[in-house]
């Protein structure tokens, strides 16, 4: 044992080491850049659209004299750009995909704001020309791992329904996998679906799904932005192994008011946006409900009419500018699902969150944002039968302090540091039964956490070939009473109770998180990257059935449940040719992961105060290959992407503790991705995925019991789901635009050739032949056609 | 709780739409393991150990027996052991044995040089109270006739039950387990809703309410989470977590039973 302290002790001092010299390496970088600095000024601003006013995302910035013209800054989150220069005399210039780029000569002999507005490529042939531009920032910056979609992508891909939706068209890039019909989860490099932390206007989304996973929580008129880091995540964000999903909403048009929506076969969405000040301030509202429960209606099945099934979800955003120094916005998201079946059984379900930011310019250089978050996602359900009359209500609720700032040191150098704080509040279960009840009134206590993390980081170009981009996230995660805190033998029996007060610290996991990236750019379109990153996660999803369900359990780490690690190094070779009009890259990882979790066989989740006695631990390791080929300009555009990997668990007490395949390992996984614009009306659109069948156990042979037969299981994951494909197709019609008003018809086909993919496959006793057993295929959709009318004006 | 049914239902409304089929799935074979099966009651001997061994998937439902197994059960609590009597291929009974209730029985089955071992302690007789009916609209959406079984659960915690159901002597596939962790003390009101309608008015039904230990209510509810239609929304498939030692499937519970006939109403 004290061997054991001994051990950990020091491995711990060897972290605290290594995060110390690599504090002391980026302090000396730090100085001798700032040392280089004389008779230095900055030209900052914010970079808008000039007929919305919304803030462009990642737009570019350089100066034309310097040596790096086309590389640049990137405008941030807020459109927020900050050039330092020698004085002198230079060209800025100004481009972003999908408008018109602009240049203005600007006299740098003194510090300057320039806020910038730029138009949109207007017209058919402007595709064209934009898409000439110059884009090669996928090979000249050291990101990797990041997949950024427009929402021109969005909308023209083809979805289920016609319920154009943001996750579902990011599992069509490589290593990110979809989990299957009626999941809305998904893989990304071998992480569960719980080990993606969803943001939404910074927020973290608990259950990213409705309607069972038909459908996700992100209603896409309110969206802006999709960035999608599956490794080398920036030290900005933390707290989940996978990956990272940052959503942004729009801000709203601070010019004139539109006001737009769409009407489909199961969902019809509206929203507005305007000026609150014009020039100053604006709004944006969304809000979308479905109606499948009318669906229902027309069922031939007389008695599935009187059950509801449906969700709603409102996105509400609004900003006012102070001055060129102070922004201040507000945004929200309200969704609920609510299934029920007659009286007898319902559920509700849906995420709250809520986020206020204040932008501060404190210098033309220094750019910070604050913002308090907080978000919830709740669940109740109804039970009333025979004397039964019981609600069940849990709910995770956060509240967090975030401060991000970012310090502009010149064209080359560019340093993000901050930190946030969250409160955890997770209440796992409520039984409130009515004095009849077969159940008793049950209050699961409370668990309560803090999340914290500090970091720093620095983009750096030593030259115009190499691209550093590394820092250090250090998390800090503290167990908080009251509670009683459990302590288990092997078996999960409960050895020891120990309560704690308000307040008190039970136990505390700190981490530190090295972040770094790097690129070497090999001539004008090809460079090399490599990445390193370590994440961990404090939070755990407990789901032990086969997909993702609302009930889904959310526990923090404790005394028992350890933060799981997950170690990512990754390499790449990213290849732009044909004047950046087609994009390649091949990437390879390989992550392993530590405190990995599962459960004993039979495990209870449900209203379980000793839940975590029911619970495994072991380990991961993932690894595979992606390649991705893109073509970005012309009248036809797609992409092409295709993974091969494998993922395996290594878990105590399951499969003979050998590795066996993870549920999500796919060998392989492609993506086809193709956008036809014909004319000047039509937009055609197909997708085609394929992959290896998710791992799953399978009877290797039967018994009887007690009058039955049983199956006989040998080992965990042997077998394949059938392998899984599907092609969607869409086309849309462009109507003639009449003064502001503009509409468009959508028309899809969901799986087009009808494949009868296995959604679920059972086994049982023949019904027509007791002496037999058969096995027995469950498939979802097949041929779902549908039409969507959106307009806007 | 049925929570899982719940969430079931609506699964079951959108597969409502699905397509099943039948399928062929090349599933590997296995080594025969042993299965096991013993019950002592609080009714009178002789009570029953059952010996059998898997077969592969693809065979005939026609389980092999196994009929060189030495057979013995000990009553702890009274330190008296018996050698039970193969009657019938793979069938091995007690003849002196009684069950009592609050008494631990020991299980030793020797075979091909392999000894398992298991041990059960009858619980307490916990009295039924009454059986009703209620109509109840299915998953599949018809109405079926269900039992509902009444009774007071003890203060103490860890009553366990299990019901199984015989109609017009036939016993129903569907077997109920039901635990007092949420329900401790309470006046118990539990439908047993049945896979399929299997309850018509004027059937005779037999009802039987046995009361089990821990480890056979843990048995039966990892049994019933991998069969039948729970595969939907099953945990990871995996073989039932049994009390019998060296790897046997199967369990040995010393339970009560009590069985109520009734015509369904």
């Amino acid at each position: 044992m004290t061997n054991y302290l001994y051990k950990r002790g020091k491995r711990r001092a060897s972290g605290a080491r290594k995060a110390y010299r690599i504090a002391l390496v980026w302090a000396a970088c730090l100085l001798s850049v700032i040392a280089s600095g004389q008779s230095r000024y900055t030209v900052n601003g914010t970079i808008r659209d000039k007929n919305s006013g919304e803030a462009l995302i990642g737009a570019t910035v350089s100066l034309l004299e310097t040596k790096t013209p086309e590389r640049g800054i990137l405008s941030n989150s807020y459109g927020f750009y900050s050039v330092t220069a020698p004085a002198g005399h230079y060209t800025l210039l100004i481009t972003f995909s999908g408008y018109q780029p602009d240049s203005l000569a600007i006299d740098l002999t003194h510090n300057l704001t320039l806020p910038i507005e730029l138009a949109t490529a207007a017209g058919q042939l402007a595709e064209v020309v934009v898409s000439a531009q110059k884009r090669n920032d996928n090979v000249t910056r050291p990101l990797m791992g990041v997949q950024k979609l427009t929402t021109k992508e969005i909308n023209d891909i083809p979805v289920l329904f016609g319920e154009k939706d943001v996750l579902k068209t990011i599992q069509l890039l490589p290593g990110i996998q979809f989990a299957g019909d009626g999941n809305s989860g998904f893989y990304v490099r071998g992480g569960g679906a719980d080990q993606n932390l969803i943001l939404l206007d910074e927020a973290t989304v608990y259950n990213p799904s409705h309607l069972l996973g038909f459908f996700s929580t992100f209603n896409s008129d309110a969206i802006k932005d999709v960035t999608v880091y599956k490794g080398g995540m920036p030290a900005e964000y933390g707290g989940r192994l996978a990956s990272v999903v940052d959503i942004k909403m729009n801000d709203g048009n601070d010019k004139e008011y539109h006001f737009g929506g769409g009407i489909g076969l199961i969902s019809t969405r509206l929203s507005a946006e305007g000026p609150i000040v014009p020039d100053k301030g604006s709004f944006s509202i969304s809000g979308r409900r479905t109606y499948a429960d009318l669906f229902l209606k027309f069922s031939p099945d007389s008695s599935v009419n009187d059950n509801s099934l449906y969700f709603y979800d409102l996105n509400v955003k609004a900003n006012y500018k102070f001055d060129e120094r102070n922004h201040i916005y507000f945004s929200g998201y309200f969704g609920r699902d609510n299934l029920a079946f007659g009286n007898t059984f319902g559920i509700d379900y849906g995420n709250a969150t809520g986020t206020a930011r204040w932008n501060h310019v404190f210098s033309n250089r220094l750019f910070s944002n604050t913002s308090l978050i907080s978000s919830k996602y709740s669940y109740k359900i109804r039970i009333n039968s025979e004397n039964n009359d019981i609600g069940f209500t849990s709910d995770i609720r956060d509240a967090d302090l975030k401060e991000d700032l970012q310090y502009f040191v010149d064209a080359a150098s560019k340093i993000d540091f901050g930190f946030s704080v969250i409160h955890h509040i997770i209440a796992p279960g409520i039984i409130d039964a009515s004095s009849g009840s077969s159940y008793n009134s049950l209050t699961l206590q409370n668990k309560y956490s803090l999340e914290n993390a500090v970091y720093i980081s620095h983009q750096w170009s030593p030259t115009d070939k190499l691209h550093f981009d590394y820092g250090l996230r250090a998390s800090d995660f503290l167990v908080l009473g009251p509670g009683d805190f459990y302590t288990y033998d092997s078996a999960g029996n409960t050895t020891d109770t120990a309560h704690y007060n308000s307040g008190k610290i039970i136990k505390t996991y700190t981490n530190p998180e090295p972040r770094f990236s790097v690129s070497f750019q090999l001539d004008e379109e090809s460079s090399v990257k490599a990445s390193y990153n370590r994440n961990t996660q404090v939070l755990h999803l407990l789901s032990n059935s086969t997909s993702s369900n609302p009930t889904d359990l959310w526990i923090p780490s404790s005394n028992n449940v350890r933060p799981e690690i997950a170690d990512q190094e990754s390499i790449g070779y990213f290849k732009n040719f044909k004047d950046n009009r087609y994009e390649f890259s091949v990437e390879a990882y390989y992550k392993s992961m530590q405190n990995q979790i599962d459960y004993k066989n039979g495990a209870q989740l449900i209203a379980n105060e000793y839940v975590e006695s029911q619970l495994l631990f072991g380990k991961g390791r993932a690894y595979g290959l992606e390649l991705f080929l893109k073509k970005k300009a012309g009248k036809f555009t797609g992409w092409l992407s295709y993974t091969l990997s494998r993922t395996e668990l290594k878990i105590d007490g399951v499969n003979q503790n050998n590795w066996y395949p993870a549920k999500q390992d796919r060998t392989h996984d492609i993506s086809l991705v193709g956008i036809y614009q014909a004319g000047r009306k039509w937009t055609l659109s197909a997708t085609w995925v394929y992959y290896t069948g998710n791992a799953v156990t399978w009877p290797n042979g039967k018994y009887n019991i007690n009058g039955q037969t049983a199956f006989y299981y040998t080992e965990r994951n042997a077998y394949r789901m059938p392998a899984y494909h599907r092609m969607d197709v869409a086309a849309t019609l462009q109507g003639r635009k009449r003064k502001r008003f503009s509409g468009s018809w959508t028309f899809s086909v969901y799986n087009l050739y009808g494949r009868e993919n296995a959604y679920s496959i059972v086994f049982q006793t023949d019904p027509n032949d007791p002496t037999k057993t058969q096995a027995l295929q469950y498939s979802l959709f097949r041929f779902v056609p549908s039409v969507t009318y959106n307009f806007k004006f | 709780m049925r929570k899982t049914a719940t969430y079931g239902f609506l699964l079951t409304l959108l597969l409502a739409s699905a397509c099943k089929k039948v399928i062929d799935v090349d599933l590997k074979s296995a080594t025969p393991q042993i299965v096991i099966e013993g019950n002592i009651t609080d009714a009178g001997g002789p009570y029953i150990v059952k010996i059998t061994k898997t077969v592969d998937f693809s065979a005939e439902n026609v389980y092999p027996p196994v009929t060189n197994a030495v057979v013995t059960i000990t009553d702890s609590t009274m330190k008296r052991t018996e050698q039970l009597q193969q009657i019938d291929s793979g069938v091995y009974v007690t003849s002196t044995i009684i069950g009592q209730t609050r008494h631990t029985y020991g299980m030793v089955v020797d075979v091909d040089g392999q000894r398992y071992t298991a041990s059960s302690t009858m619980p307490r007789r916990v009295q039924l109270d009454s059986i009703t009916f209620a109509e109840n609209v299915n998953f599949n959406n018809q109405t079926e006739i269900n039992a509902v079984v009444n009774f007071q659960d003890p203060v103490a915690i860890g009553n366990y039950y299990m019901f199984t159901e015989y109609v017009n002597s036939r016993q129903i596939p569907d077997i109920f387990v039901f635990e007092d962790r949420l329900s401790t003390g309470r006046y118990i009101e539990e439908p047993l809703f049945n896979d399929s309608s299997y309850l018509q008015k004027g059937d005779t039904l037999v009802l039987s309410m046995d009361c089990i230990d821990r480890n056979t209510y843990d048995y039966f509810f990892t049994l019933l989470n991998v069969t039948g239609n729970n595969n939907f929304q099953s945990v990871t498939p995996s073989n039932p977590v049994t009390n019998i030692s060296n790897g046997a499937l199967g369990y040995f519970s010393a339970h009560t039973v009590q069985r109520t006939a009734i015509t369904v109403y």
